[in-house]
Parts: structure tokens; sequence; C-alpha cells
């Protein structure tokens, strides 16, 4: 992690967690009173995400430390929880949401080990399974070189039986988790894409090929597995490139190893376009047929999502019919068309997946 | 201003230096010549002295209304000796300023002479005093950018062909990028969106093709919409319009006509509307008619019976 400027809440205190990020960083903290000063730091620049990828601010998260991810009405969400330790990212992936998302983008760490686990505890002590992740606001493993959560987090739940962690990333920062004892109950996960869009429209990210062969080190030390394609881009060809991914991946892990692959084309908040125009002057990613969703984002036209997700799921199916594939907010429809099943109740698709995750992670299956 | 007010003989002004012309509005000369004849010349214009000659600088067409009237000597008010450019071109914007606001081109004019003498921040800070409202920074920035296009893109701001926006837009582009839009929108007459459209679509399908503007300007089917002879502005915007959407969204432009043309196939006549979903999205097709009376439900309702018959209604909800 490369950070020019660090800024620091004067309300944090200087303990083990401060000093290990801070001399990691290698950076002079300014201490600060008011969150203020890093707002106007960064929108003073010609490129605020630019310049907030590049500044880092630690201070306490004040709002929820874990909450469910917020979801749409229309289309079918998996149900998931967030833990919210940090936000933002120091790679620059061109449909990255988060550049629209945060007013101004801001990259974050909510220092307070001792916060995450308080709430951690009350989530370990419910009589439910859980399935929780950092990489919603943020990649969750920008930050293992730096900080000292990844760590924390790994061997917190290790303890328990009922909660699965995801590591979600386009890193391959793992280094520092090889050896930990995590007793099965971490999941790390890649986000990957064919070589053509990680090479276009993912600035700073791992290749594909040094994701994969981080999954197989990560295979290697007992870690469960999940990827993610999402999003995955409509282009002249990219469906022999997403099957070429796919075969590349059981071509370094096992099926066995894998909880689940997620897909979802490639969808934006509108006024996304406009920052990815003006940032990544090359991309041509926001020229596919967009129409606008029930949820208020640019989606591609259905017809095509359906085509490219049915060759991808029978392709997956080819190398492991019995993984776990499912969507990342789809509707009925494509569900049906591409799956053959759409869970329609509530919960469905988030018990379907509570299920591979007791199943790989050998959580408490009576809470099921 | 202290100008002096005197008789000039006609033949002394210049009328070819339109140096401080800023309206760019075509006035009825012969309604005012005849105004001028019957209420006389309310407000002289203002002339100032250059090389033993007067060029105007203000009242274009209050001269070329008292021509008109064949007057020799004309009333008008003579500028100080020693007044600058500036001065003039101040007095000239503000008499019309804060006689009517000024439209977007002639903003455009004024701005890009005043910016000849002092900078945009200055042009803000002066905005009210000189154009009767405030202009900020960022717009004037505008103004300054649309200055710089070439022709005959004001004259198509200033007729409509060409709305603020659409210019701001293109102001940006590459000097050949510009000359095209300018091109197209001298052949068509289009709405501001629909003048977005058109530029955000040739962008996008030149950008995703990996060609230039140009080249997709350079299509024949472009250029046969654009330069038939014996079709008006409003068919040509209509027309590019839908070769550019079906250039852009080929995937929606075939499944739009392929739907329609299944729905005309059902017959359903003109009392029942069969609309699928937007966008295809939602699932929902709406079909909806109305009845005067029992024949006309009647009638209706056997002309949907009548379509579960038909092999295309069924290929339409199971495609």
């Amino acid at each position: 992690m490369k950070i020019d400027t660090l800024f620091i809440d004067n309300a944090i205190p200087c303990d083990a967690e401060t000093e290990f990020l801070i001399s990691s960083l290698k950076t002079d903290p300014q201490r600060i009173n008011d969150a203020r000063t890093v707002y106007d730091f960064i929108n003073d620049s010609d490129d605020p995400v630019l310049k907030a990828k590049k500044t880092l601010y630690i201070t306490q998260n004040k709002g929820s430390v874990i909450k469910k991810c917020p979801g749409t009405c229309y289309y079918t969400c998996c149900d998931y929880t967030i833990l919210h330790a940090g936000t933002f990212c120091t790679m620059d992936c061109s449909y990255c949401i988060l550049q629209a998302y945060f007013h101004p983008p801001v990259l974050q760490y909510f220092a307070g080990l001792e916060t995450l686990e308080r709430h951690l505890d009350n989530t370990f002590r419910q009589n439910k399974i859980f399935r929780i992740g950092t990489g919603e606001y943020t990649d969750s493993l920008i930050w293992e070189k730096v900080s000292l959560v990844p760590k924390f987090l790994v061997e917190t739940f290790a303890k328990q039986n009922n909660c699965l962690l995801e590591l979600k990333t386009k890193t391959v920062n793992i280094d520092s988790l090889l050896s930990l004892d995590h007793n099965g109950k971490t999941v790390i996960a890649w986000s990957l894409n064919t070589p053509d869009i990680i090479c276009s429209e993912e600035r700073k990210t791992a290749s594909l090929k040094a994701r994969l062969e981080a999954a197989r080190l990560a295979e290697s030390k007992g870690y469960q597995l999940a990827f993610h394609f999402d999003p995955m881009v409509i282009y002249p060809g990219c469906e022999i490139h997403y099957k070429k991914v796919i075969k590349q991946i059981f071509d370094y892990v096992r099926p066995e190893s894998i909880v689940w692959i997620s897909i979802g084309t490639f969808r934006f908040m509108p006024k996304l376009k406009q920052i990815i125009e003006k940032r990544f002057k090359h991309s041509t990613i926001c020229y596919g047929e967009f129409i606008l969703g029930l949820d208020n984002k640019m989606r591609y036209f259905k017809p095509l999502r359906i085509k490219l997700y049915k060759q991808i799921i029978s392709c997956i199916k080819e190398y492991a019919p019995r993984l776990l594939v499912y969507f990342c907010m789809e509707d009925e429809e494509v569900w049906e068309k591409c799956m053959g099943f759409f869970p329609k109740k509530e919960g469905e698709l988030g018990h379907l997946l509570d299920k591979s995750a007791v199943a790989h992670c050998n959580l408490n299956s009576t809470l099921l | 201003m202290s100008d002096l007010l005197c008789e000039i003989n006609i033949s002394d002004i210049d009328l070819t230096n339109e140096q401080y012309k800023i309206s760019l509005s075509r006035a009825n000369i012969p309604f005012l010549a005849r105004s001028i004849k019957e209420a006389g010349l309310i407000c002289p214009p203002i002339v100032k002295p250059l090389n033993n000659k007067y060029i105007i600088v203000c009242g274009f067409n209050r001269i070329k209304a008292l021509l008109q009237n064949d007057r020799i000597k004309i009333p008008v008010y003579k500028t100080k000796p020693g007044i600058t450019d500036y001065q003039c071109l101040l007095t000239s914007i503000t008499r019309l300023a804060f006689k009517r606001p000024l439209t977007h081109a002639e903003l455009v004019i004024s701005t890009k002479r005043l910016s000849r003498f002092v900078d945009k921040e200055e042009i803000a800070e002066k905005s009210s005093a000189i154009f009767n409202t405030e202009l900020n920074t960022r717009f004037i920035t505008d103004l300054l950018a649309i200055g710089a296009l070439p022709d005959p893109a004001l004259e198509l701001l200033h007729c409509g062909n060409l709305s603020f926006k659409s210019a701001r837009r293109i102001a940006f582009f590459e000097k050949e990028t510009i000359h095209i839009f300018l091109n197209i929108f001298s052949q068509i007459k289009a709405s501001n969106n629909k003048q977005l459209e058109i530029i955000q679509n040739i962008m996008e399908i030149a950008a995703r093709d990996g060609i230039k503007p140009r080249d997709l300007f350079n299509n024949q089917e472009i250029q046969k919409i654009l330069f038939d002879k014996n079709k008006e502005p409003g068919l040509k915007t209509r027309d590019l319009r839908a070769y550019l959407f079906k250039q852009r969204f080929p995937t929606i432009f075939k499944t739009n006509q392929m739907v329609r043309e299944k729905i005309a196939s059902i017959k359903l006549g003109n009392k029942i509307k069969f609309i699928p979903p937007e966008n295809f999205e939602d699932q929902n097709y709406s079909i909806s008619f109305t009845a005067k009376n029992y024949n006309e439900f009647k009638a209706n309702t056997h002309l949907l019976t009548a379509a579960l018959e038909n092999k295309a209604i069924e290929e339409i909800f199971s495609q």
C-alpha cells in the first residue's frame, strides 16, 4: 500500500494497532480533529478519486460495524453480512462503484480491534449461520501488509462455528495468513476476470495467473476458496475468454475447495459513466448495450446477459457439477432460464449459500 | 457617458467595420425605418471617430434603417477622444444587455471579445454590471470554449440548430470531430436532448468500434440521410437517430423489431394495445383495450381469443 498522506483522527489512541499501521506505511501522520480536513484535501484535487487512493484516514467507525447487505427489491440478493472495517481501495478499477458511491471517496481504516471483537462476539452468540465479508466497501486484503485486522479476523473466526469469514480480493496479499490457524472458517475469495479486462480495466491489481497461484497456495494451507465473476463484461469473444478463465481455475485448484462461485454482469449507477469517461479515457466498458434496470442501475440488455450466463454456467458445471454457482442481483427470469430454478422465497438463496458454508467450513449444521 | 451629440454625414460611417457588433438578431429594418419616420429617432446611435471616418459602437440596425430612409445627415453620439476599445466594447454590450437579456450566441461573442482585455475571473466579477446578470467563472469558461468553435457554430447556436449544451459538449472534441458535428447540425433540426443523444451515440459507436467519428459520418447511410435534398431537417433528424440507435444498440433494436413484427402479425386491430415490457427487463407485457359498448367489448375479446391460436403470441412469451 503506497500512501502519500496519512491523516489520523485525534480521537484514535496510539496503541499497538495504530502503531503497526503507521510504522508499516512509513508516512508521517497528521493528527486532525475534523474529517472535513480530509474531505477538503481530497476535493481540492483535479482527480479526487486518484487523490483518495493515496490518502489514508485512520478513524473510528461511527456507523454500523456489522450490517446486512442492502440489496434491492427486484433483484435477488444473497443475504450477505458486511463487516465494515474500512472504505475504498488503493487499486484502480474503471468500473468500481466506490468511485461514485462515496462523496468524496475516502480511504478509511476503522481502528479498534476491540470494537470489532465486541460486535463479532454478539454475532457469534446468535443461533444463525452468517456469511460475513469485509470486501463490500473495500478490498479485503489491500490491508494485509499494513494492518493487523486480516490476521485478527482469521484468528477470531477460527474460534467459533456459526460464521464464515469471506475475504474478497484482487490482490495476492495472503502471506501473513498462510501460517494462521484458521480452523477452516475463512474463505479467501478472488474476484476474477478475463486477462483482457484485467489489463484494460483493473489498474494495479494482480494478474489472473498471480491470483490463481495465490488461490492454489491458500488451498494448500487448508483455506476454503471462492471466486466471483463480477462484473462480467460483454465484448466480442468474451464467452471464449471467460471459459478459458474457468478452465484455468480448475487447473489450479480442486472443485472441492471452492465454496461457491458467483456471477454477475457489469452494472452501474448512471453517474459512474462520467467518472469512467473522465478517468479511463480508453475504456469502452460503458458502451455496451445497457438499459436502465429496475433498480435504476444501467444493466446489459437481458437477452445478452442470459446468453453469456448460460455458457458460463454450463462451462463451470462441466468441471464441477456439484459446485454452487449463484447470481449476484439477478431476477427470476434470468435464474429460471440459466439455472432452471429460482430461489423465490425470501432468504432461499441465502439458505443455499449457508448450506454450502456449513458443508465447507464445518459450521454448526443444526443452525440451518 | 458624456458623449457628444452631433450630426454627421451618414456616408462618413464605415459600415463594414463590425468590431463592436454583438447582436445577431435580424431586426426588421423596413419596420424600424418606418418607425423612425413616424416617431423620429428616439435614441441616436453611438459612433467612434477612426481614421477620418466613424465606426459604429451601437445602433447598427438604426443606421441601416436611416440609410433606407435616404437620410444624408443623422444625429449620433460621438465618443470622447481617447476612448479605448475596451470602453467601446463595454458600451456596446451593456447597451444591449440592459435593454434585453443577451442570447447565448451574444454572450459567446461578448465574452470572446472581452477576453482580449480582461481574464475570465474579472469578467465574472464584473458580469452583473456588464451583462445585467451574474455569470460564474465556469460558465464563462464554457462561453469561451464555445467561442473558440469554428464557423458556422455561432450561426447554428443563434438559429437553434446547435444548443448551448451541445456546443459545450463538442467544444472539447478534436478539430475534425467538431467539424463533423457542425456539418451534421447544419443539416438537421433537433431539440437539445436529441442533439445530445446524436452526439453521444456517434462518439460511443466510434469508441466502441475503434474508429474515428469521421469514418462513421462518411458512412453511406448517414450521408444519404443528411444530404437528401428532398428531406425536411426534422425527418433527417428522425432517420439519423433511428440509424444511430440501430448501430449503437443492435441487439435491442433487433429484439424490438422482432417483437413489434410478431405483435403486428397477431392482428389485434387498432383498439387493442399490446405493449412489451420496457427494455424487456421486466417480464410483464401489458394488454389493454377500451370498449364503448357491449359489441365492441365482444369484438375485442373475440380477437384476443383468436390470438391464442396464433403461434406468434406463444413465441413472444417464450423468447
